[in-house]
């Protein structure tokens, strides 16, 4: 009977080693499989596309070149894809045209409206991890959005004029007589554009500063010449221009006589976006007060961010501030060494 | 069966009436030539609408295949460009990932590529590509699986150009891409340029209306569709496909299409143009439609012309007919109302002047009858003259109280068959045959009346005239005048001779007698009162002889009638003609 107690005892033995190794085994055999299924992840190539508002504003030539660079040093494919010219529905059909080619993620500058949102979910619903960067559509479920503090901008750019016109002794407090200002937007509707307008609104509020007219380009550069001249020629008497975005700065000053003419009868402008060109007109005189947004930021820092979001799952925060920088006399000549001319116009 | 059946048809719509035989002629002669015109220029027609539709099927494939090359050239000029700076620039900048310096370059491109496009109309996108397979075209940077780009090009006849088969671009636009190689001068890499085109407007540049069955297609040399209005078809193998496409007439899903192609040598393609049968037809079936709503409507007014022609034409002669019935029917009241000039015009005047003259005829004709029944009253009048009956009454007492009794059995005989034939039952005309009894009956009471002093003969040659009718009592009135006014007052023995003969189809009888004759002057009287040349107001004047003489010319006709010739002293003799064609 003890014979057989031992023999039961020793094959009890045997399957509790041999369960313990199996049990003490399986994680690690887990752990391999995780291993090779996360290297396989690994090797497969990512592609984020950036999909600015167009091509042919050379403010996104900033953002374009420094998510190159940043896309080198992270070893993945970057694509930058827009309409030539902006235009609603082709920008949509090319975010169709990455949601088709199944890309592992994208970084949009867009509208807060119906079409974007819907288009930006569509991809957000195919696996496809959305940013925004300069303009934000932040009722769609986009991970994140990278830029300046628009309405900041916006107030910066109204304090800045303030600081302007009482420099030149312009009185922007007086009730008899009001200053007429004219702002220069792309397209209303654009959540950044709309917030800066918002927050140099809110600044001047308690000045004479009244606003006659908002004229829209369309977002586009060449529009924005145009229209600006044709608005100075008809009314050469307005006070102040705010631009809201630099689109008409591309071109010398010898492209805008109006707005030379008009700047050299005392004409006040000032506006957001600063690079090379922009510096130049206000060197010349013609713009007075400029606020910059730090486009290259927006272009490598928005790609490392959803890189890192696909890659390792890293959450970010879902506002990125870029910050921005001013331009006024006191800089102006530093400023201007230190940016270098784009010469695309 | 057939026959019974067609002539109850006839006479159900009434066939043999002149107005239904007018309206059956107007027709056939009006929708024949109309019908064989119509059938004639239509077939014409057709053939000509056939032979251009060919025309036009080849005409449009030509101007296709031009236009499509002109196109194709066009891009294939730009894309077969010289060295170009900013190209070079970027190409060498981009393989030294000098992103700051490139980026103006960049924009040069696509703003250079997005220009050309705007030139171009169904330039989609135009592209450099890297071996790598990255990519800047007219929308951006971006990068495509290189190698499944290359699957899908094939080149051309010369090489230096290559065309892919139809795919989804990057903007998911089905569209064929031209490629050709750019060796930079400044880089060692050569990379590829190229155009991709949109299938629709290529198929569309020349603008042509094929209607909504029909449809053009392109196809390679290997007949793999490039473009088909159904997009799943392309990048399949055509059907149609038989060692090229060539010209026909063929069934396809049912439909009848004819098939047109032209070859490209440029592109190495196809054009193909599927004209539908239906709708090429529809022209032809418009035409149809015209053409036999063409001919109802000309039906109809020969139809509406024809009966009113017709009606026209026979509305008088219906009239006539009508009346024509009426008349024949003893109604000879009737009259055509007649107004033109036309021949039915003449003919119910000629109607009208021939019942007025019926009529006339008809009034003479009872007079005549009225006349002839009077003279015949006359001439039985005048033979049953008491005295003759008298003498011979008591001349066969005589012979009874002689107790000669066959004699006075032959004359009574005689008498009685006097008598018989002069009354001949109220028949007006007799026999010849009976006529010469009667004669003979006559002369044998007379001769023994008058006591043998006269000697008679009765001569016809013809027998056959014994059988023809003439009006009775003709002879005797003569045989009389020749005994009484001839024989009598004579002195010598007499002769009466009643001879009958034909002649000229006339019937002539010559009563001779040897009589006393006639002087000259009275022959002449007669004859001209027989003639009608001489009036006379004696009605009793020879009264026999023209008794018997306007009987025959009532019954006969003026040519018929007596004639008297007389030697004075010798003899007499009275020719009688009749002629029977004057007979009534």
């Amino acid at each position: 009977m003890s014979g057989v107690k031992n023999l039961f005892a020793q094959k009890n033995r045997f399957l509790f080693v041999l369960i313990l190794i199996i049990i003490l085994t399986a994680p690690l055999t887990s752990a391999v499989e995780a291993e090779n299924i996360q290297a396989n992840e690994d090797d497969k190539e990512i592609t984020i596309a950036y999909v600015p508002r167009s091509l042919d504003n050379p403010i996104f030539l900033d953002a374009f070149e420094h998510a190159q660079e940043k896309a080198i040093d992270l070893g993945i494919n970057i694509e930058w894809v827009a309409p030539f010219v902006y235009n609603e529905e082709a920008q949509i059909k090319i975010i169709e045209s990455l949601i088709a080619r199944k890309v592992d993620g994208m970084v949009v500058s867009v509208n807060n409206t119906p079409g974007y949102i819907d288009v930006i979910n569509r991809a957000v619903e195919a696996g496809i991890a959305v940013a925004t960067f300069d303009a934000d559509a932040p009722d769609s479920r986009r991970i994140f959005h990278i830029g300046i503090n628009n309405y900041e901008a916006g107030r910066v750019t109204a304090e800045g004029l303030l600081t302007v016109l009482e420099n030149k002794n312009i009185d922007y407090n007086q009730q008899e007589k009001n200053l007429d200002t004219m702002i220069m937007t792309g397209v209303r509707g654009a959540l950044n554009l709309d917030s800066r307008i918002e927050g140099f609104l809110d600044t001047v509020e308690a000045t004479n500063i009244r606003v006659q007219d908002i004229v829209e380009n369309q977002d586009s550069v060449n529009l924005s010449v145009e229209l600006l001249e044709q608005y100075l020629q008809q009314n050469p008497e307005i006070d102040i221009i705010f631009f809201v975005g630099g689109w008409p700065f591309y071109v010398p000053a010898e492209a805008l006589p109006n707005f030379q003419q008009w700047s050299k009868n005392g004409g006040v402008a000032v506006g957001i976006d600063i690079f090379y060109d922009a510096l130049l007109l206000q060197e010349r005189g013609l713009l007075q007060y400029l606020v910059g947004q730090d486009m290259a930021t927006m272009g490598s820092k928005g790609l490392s961010t959803l890189y890192n979001y696909i890659k390792y799952g890293a959450e970010p925060r879902e506002y990125i501030e870029t910050g921005v920088e001013v331009a006024d006399d006191d800089n102006l000549e530093r400023l201007l060494q230190t940016h270098r001319p784009w010469r695309v116009k | 069966m057939f026959n019974n059946l067609f002539k109850k048809l006839f006479n159900k719509i009434e066939i043999h009436t002149i107005r239904t035989k007018l309206i059956i002629s107007f027709l056939i002669i009006g929708l024949l030539p109309i019908l064989l015109s119509g059938l004639l220029s239509f077939n014409i027609y057709r053939g000509a609408i056939n032979d251009r539709i060919s025309a036009y099927s080849q005409e449009m494939v030509n101007r296709m295949e031009r236009d499509l090359e002109d196109y194709i050239s066009e891009i294939e000029t730009f894309l077969s460009r010289e060295q170009d700076f900013y190209i070079n620039q970027f190409i060498k900048l981009t393989q030294a990932n000098d992103f700051r310096n490139n980026r103006k370059y960049a924009f040069r491109i696509w703003e250079d590529f997005n220009n050309l496009k705007q030139m171009k109309p169904g330039l989609e996108d135009i592209a450099i590509t890297f071996q790598d397979g990255r990519r800047i075209s007219s929308y951006g940077t971006y990068n495509i699986d290189l190698e499944n780009f290359r699957a899908r090009m094939y080149s051309d006849s010369s090489g230096d150009i290559s065309f892919t088969s139809p795919y989804t671009n990057y903007l998911q636009q089905e569209v064929i891409t031209i490629v050709s190689s750019y060796y930079p001068e400044i880089a060692e890499e050569n990379v590829l340029i190229s155009a991709d085109i949109d299938l629709d407007v290529l198929a569309n540049l020349t603008d042509f209306n094929l209607g909504e069955k029909s449809y053009f297609l392109i196809a390679d040399q290997n007949g793999d569709i490039i473009y088909h209005p159904n997009q799943e078809l392309i990048g399949e193998r055509s059907l149609l496909y038989n060692a090229g496409f060539p010209d026909r007439k063929l069934n396809l899903n049912g439909e009848q299409y004819i098939l047109t192609s032209t070859f490209s040598y440029a592109t190495g393609w196809y054009i193909i143009s599927m004209a539908s049968a239906d709708e090429v037809e529809a022209e032809l079936n418009y035409i149809t439609d015209i053409t036999l709503y063409m001919t109802l409507v000309v039906l109809l007014i020969i139809i509406l012309l024809t009966i009113y022609l017709s009606s026209s034409l026979s509305r008088p002669i219906q009239k006539l007919q009508e009346l024509t019935h009426r008349a024949s029917e003893n109604d000879l009241s009737v009259k055509i109302d007649t107004s033109g000039n036309d021949e039915i015009a003449e003919l119910g005047q000629s109607f009208n002047k021939m019942i007025r003259r019926i009529n006339k005829l008809m009034e003479q004709n009872v007079r005549e009858q009225k006349l002839l029944r009077k003279l015949e009253m006359e001439s039985l009048d005048n033979q049953i003259k008491p005295h003759f009956i008298y003498n011979t009454l008591d001349l066969i007492i005589g012979l009874l109280e002689n107790k000669d009794f066959d004699r006075a059995t032959h004359m009574v005989e005689a008498l009685g068959k006097f008598f018989r034939l002069s009354l001949s039952h109220g028949k007006e005309m007799v026999l010849i045959r009976n006529e010469i009894k009667h004669v003979k009956n006559y002369l044998f009471i007379q001769q023994f009346r008058h006591g043998e002093e006269y000697e008679y003969i009765i001569d016809v040659e013809d027998h056959e005239i014994m059988d023809k009718h003439i009006p009775k009592l003709i002879l005797q009135p003569i045989v009389e005048n020749a005994i009484y006014h001839g024989l009598l007052p004579s002195e010598k023995k007499g002769l009466v001779i009643v001879k009958g003969y034909r002649e000229n189809k006339n019937i002539y009888f010559k009563i001779v007698d040897n009589g006393v004759g006639i002087p000259a002057a009275k022959v002449d009287e007669i004859n001209k009162i027989l003639t009608g040349r001489l009036e006379t107001d004696d009605q009793q004047k020879y009264f026999g002889l023209r008794n018997v003489d306007q009987r025959l010319k009532l019954m006969y006709g003026g040519s018929s009638g007596l004639r008297v010739e007389s030697v004075e002293g010798e003899k007499t003799t009275v020719i009688i003609r009749i002629d029977q064609r004057g007979g009534n």
